[in-house]
């Protein structure tokens, strides 16, 4: 055998341990980070609306937190995406691409939906606000329970279910009540799950 | 030459081809990997990698293909599942060898 190959059986689980990390790190999708940016982003834009309705902050800055939070949750989970999948030919690629175009899929249904039903019943701000926070949460609980389907992960299915109640709620909440379930249940959720991850990996 | 550890797979056994093993192993069933990107993600030589997969394919451990995409040729890597089960056989090995509290016994 080569002589490079000498390793104790500590030393070569110790690799096999530290490999596997790194092959984690720099190949596999990351769902903590990708749950804390749209936990954070649903915490400080919802929340942020929610302040803005009271008067305690402008509703243009409400707007922006979003806005910028979003943006990040959204590339996010493309990049980590796209990195896993370089060089991936088979099912996993097949199943990601699905799920992740999925995603879009649904949200962009949702909105035509939406808008166009909003329009034609020419409903009030209230009822827009409640039908936007109601059907994003529930378009969001569809899709993890989906995930949680796909890859047998029994705390995103709970995730699913908890945001489908949260669907709920933040009808029954009425305004401004609906900012807060998106940012504390919807929101609150979300780094829930993403907490639980870290601590999973780690031991 | 005597081998330290004759209960563990002498292919296996070898830091290059560990490394290329623990890769492979983080695949999904049926996903295979590119060379290339192979290459990149163990920071190795092709001639080097080339030689470990050759040993790895003379154990029936892993599979290589060679394709077409857009007229390019592409060198698909994939653990086959004899390979799937010496990698867990190997790993459930060290840790008998290392003892329920992972240290020598």
């Amino acid at each position: 055998m080569d002589r490079e190959g000498e390793l104790s059986p500590a030393e070569s689980l110790a690799l096999i341990e530290g490999q596997r990390a790194e092959l984690r790190r720099r190949r596999g999708i990351r769902p903590e980070l990708i749950l804390l940016a749209w936990g954070l982003a649903y915490l400080l834009g919802f929340g942020g609306f929610y302040l803005a309705l009271q008067g305690v902050v402008p509703e243009v800055l409400a707007g922006l937190v979003l806005g910028a939070l979003g943006a990040v949750a959204l590339v996010l989970p493309i990049v980590e995406g796209v990195r896993a999948a370089r060089g991936v030919r088979g099912p996993s690629r097949t199943v990601g691409v699905m799920y992740g175009s999925a995603w879009g899929l649904a949200f962009c249904a949702n909105a035509i939906v939406q808008t166009s039903l909003q329009r034609q019943l020419a409903a009030s701000p209230e009822i827009v606000s409640l039908m936007w926070s109601s059907s994003s949460l529930a378009v969001a609980g569809l899709m993890y329970l989906a995930g949680a389907m796909l890859w047998r992960d029994v705390p995103q299915y709970l995730l699913g279910a908890w945001m489908l109640v949260s669907a709920a709620l933040s009808v029954l909440a009425g305004v401004p009540g609906n900012f807060l379930v998106l940012a504390f249940a919807g929101g609150g959720g979300m780094l829930a799950l993403s907490g639980y991850y870290v601590i999973r990996s780690r031991r | 030459m005597t081998q330290p550890w004759p209960e563990l797979d002498p292919v296996i056994h070898a830091q290059a081809r560990l490394r290329v093993m623990v890769a492979l192993s983080t695949l999904g069933p049926k996903d295979q990997l590119t060379f290339p990107r192979l290459q990149q993600l163990l920071d190795m030589t092709a001639g080097n990698l080339s030689t470990h997969l050759r040993k790895l394919e003379e154990a029936g451990y892993v599979e290589i293909t060679k394709t077409h995409e857009r007229r390019t040729p592409v060198t698909y890597v994939a653990l086959t599942p004899l390979g799937r089960r010496a990698f867990e056989a190997y790993t459930e090995g060290l840790r008998a060898l290392l003892g329920p509290r992972g240290e020598p016994p």
